[in-house]
């Protein structure tokens, strides 16, 4: 398969500042891929993007789009993708069909066909009723999914989604996933998704890049990230002033993560595989398991392996930082 | 320039489709007239004004410079609200021109002080004491207005968007309309005959656009017919208009295209 974004060492160092807010990172997208680039606040995550939909100029490094170079072809690449930013960017004082109507004008869409596709996209999600409103009664969600919509209305061959889900409610969220789902299977379109949320990414990517300080840390599919990490954890707990001793003796066992009397944590290759041959281990041994537990690896601790932070750490301080964004654009 | 027709409808649309801004734009042509018509209608006893004619001819070119200039200045501040709530970000995302963002809001603005304009003068016209065309008024006379609040319109418009184009405080650009706006107005001959003014004033208004602009229109609808020399005068007028308009629209395009942001 052709990749149909390349970069190659790009950087950007902003005005005044002396560290790059993207520091040399290169990576290659494929046709119909959703790729996740997975970072905390300031990693980097919309400077990248921001560049590849060039809206802002690189400083050093290479990037194509579909072919064409971020610096030297704007105008081409800005026809073929399509974007939806972390800030909300629809006129409040045009409804939603007539903001979906003059963003298709942009890209010389006739007047007929914008017409029906922005008829399908507001159907799509279940914008119909409100089509005709004032984009200023809107809820949050609503405008979010309008966003979306208004970032389709090319019909792009890459779309651009930074932070999608920012600031929704878990529901509001959980739909916004089925529609992208349904653009990757319907469509064959190619997504990039940035987040900061692991379930999100987990989700949703076929790969995965971890960006941390403007680099990229580690790239794959969620999968081979977390196999990476080898292993799943095991806890069990023993039933009081038993002898856990043979259990250790087990010779799955990779790694014994905590030992305390009546509680033994301990990491497997595969916990779906291990599990029966572990039971009947401990049963021969005369030991009694009052509770068991498996915990599959997750984007977290891959993020905590690679980073040495977690990336939740940042949660609450983001939440409020983002209520103060969505409070401050109603007041501006 | 792709891009200017869709956002030019749609600043268009969002004019006419609020109440308030648009009956305010149509009657504080209105306003101007019958209020510095009605103060200041004792000024033709002083004989700055030809014999047969009223205040409000004499002011009428004045006043229509000075809408222009108005609303010309408040075109910056619709690119600031473009960045500070959101839109810009996705015009900046889309295939168009920086400069189109800029120039379609230029372009609304010269529609909407047109409108303005052929409602002042209507408003002129039937005010009792009103304006009054001399007889033999001609097509020509007519393009010279037209002429004139265009590239009125368009040096303020272009002006005040230039200075918006990185800016993201709204107070600033109120603040720097509120200081230019008064000497730019009683620093030209809008409203008073030179005769009344102190010497260095009239000086430093020779200077000022809107006194070419405003006596421009002012020689058409007080003379009609035009002597020679008088046409010289307006050439030399609408031709200066010209150059420093073209200037502007030239220091835009490059900045828009240069400097805009979100």
């Amino acid at each position: 398969m052709v990749p149909i974004i390349r970069v190659e060492s790009l950087t950007k160092v902003y005005k005044g500042e002396t560290k790059p807010a993207v520091d040399a990172i290169s990576l290659e997208i494929l046709e119909g891929e959703v790729y996740g680039l997975l970072g905390p606040n300031g990693a980097g995550k919309t400077t990248t993007i921001n560049m590849l939909t060039t809206r802002l100029s690189s400083t050093r490094g290479k990037a194509s789009v579909g072919g064409h170079d971020i610096n030297r072809e704007s105008m081409a690449i800005r026809r073929i993708i399509g974007v939806v930013p972390q800030d909300l960017t629809a006129d409040e004082d045009l409804s939603g069909r007539e903001n979906l109507l003059l963003v298709a004008s942009f890209y010389d869409v006739p007047k007929k066909t914008a017409a029906e596709r922005a008829s399908k996209l507001l159907n799509m999600v279940d914008l119909a009723d409100a089509a005709d409103k004032h984009v200023r009664e809107y809820s949050g969600g609503m405008r979010k999914r309008l966003e979306l919509i208004i970032g389709l209305i090319n019909e792009p061959r890459v779309l651009f989604l930074d932070e999608p889900t920012l600031g929704l409610d878990v529901q509001t969220r959980s739909v916004m996933w089925d529609y992208i789902t349904t653009l990757k299977r319907d469509y064959n379109m190619t997504i990039i998704l940035t987040s900061h949320y692991l379930e999100e990414i987990d989700a949703l990517a076929d790969r995965v890049s971890i960006v941390d300080h403007g680099k990229i840390i580690v790239t794959g599919t969620p999968g081979e990230l977390k196999a990476s990490l080898k292993g799943d954890i095991v806890t069990m707990g023993f039933r009081d002033g038993q002898d856990t001793a043979p259990v250790k003796e087990y010779g799955g066992i990779i790694e014994i993560l905590d030992s305390k009397p009546g509680t033994l944590k301990i990491r497997v290759a595969d916990a779906d595989s291990e599990l029966p041959d572990l039971m009947g281990f401990v049963f021969k041994k005369g030991i009694s398991i009052t509770t068991l537990s498996v915990q599959k690896p997750s984007l977290d601790e891959v993020f905590l392996r690679y980073t040495g932070r977690s990336l939740r750490e940042d949660a609450p301080a983001d939440r409020f930082k983002n209520a103060m964004n969505m409070r401050r654009m109603r007041q501006a | 320039m792709s891009g200017v027709f869709p956002l030019l409808m749609r600043d268009l649309k969002k004019w006419y489709r609020n109440p308030v801004f648009f009956f305010t734009g149509l009657i504080q042509p209105f306003f101007w007239i019958a209020l510095f018509g009605s103060a200041l209608s004792n000024l033709s006893h002083l004989g700055a004004i030809p014999q047969g004619s009223t205040y409000i001819t004499y002011i009428v070119g004045g006043v229509l410079t000075i809408t222009a200039l108005f609303t010309g200045m408040f075109t910056g501040t619709n690119i600031i609200f473009d960045r500070r709530l959101g839109p810009m970000g996705r015009f900046l995302a889309s295939p168009i021109s920086r400069s189109s963002i800029v120039f379609s809001r230029i372009f609304s603005a010269i529609i909407r002080i047109m409108v303005q304009s052929v409602i002042l003068i209507i408003a002129a016209l039937v005010l009792p004491n009103g304006l009054k065309f001399p007889g033999d008024f001609s097509l020509a006379d007519v393009l010279v207005i037209i002429t004139a609040i265009v590239l009125t319109s368009l040096i303020f418009s272009s002006m005040f968007s230039v200075i918006a184009i990185r800016m993201r405080e709204m107070n600033t650009i109120f603040g720097i309309v509120n200081l230019v706006n008064l000497p730019l107005l009683f620093m030209s001959y809008a409203m008073f005959p030179v005769g009344l003014m102190a010497p260095w004033i009239g000086d430093v208004a020779k200077y000022n656009p809107v006194s070419w602009s405003a006596e421009s229109i002012r020689l058409v609808v007080l003379q009609g017919s035009l002597t020679a020399s008088q046409w010289g005068s307006i050439f030399q007028w609408l031709g200066a208009l010209a150059l420093l308009a073209a200037g502007m629209v030239a220091l835009t395009y490059v900045m828009a295209e240069k400097e805009i942001r979100d």
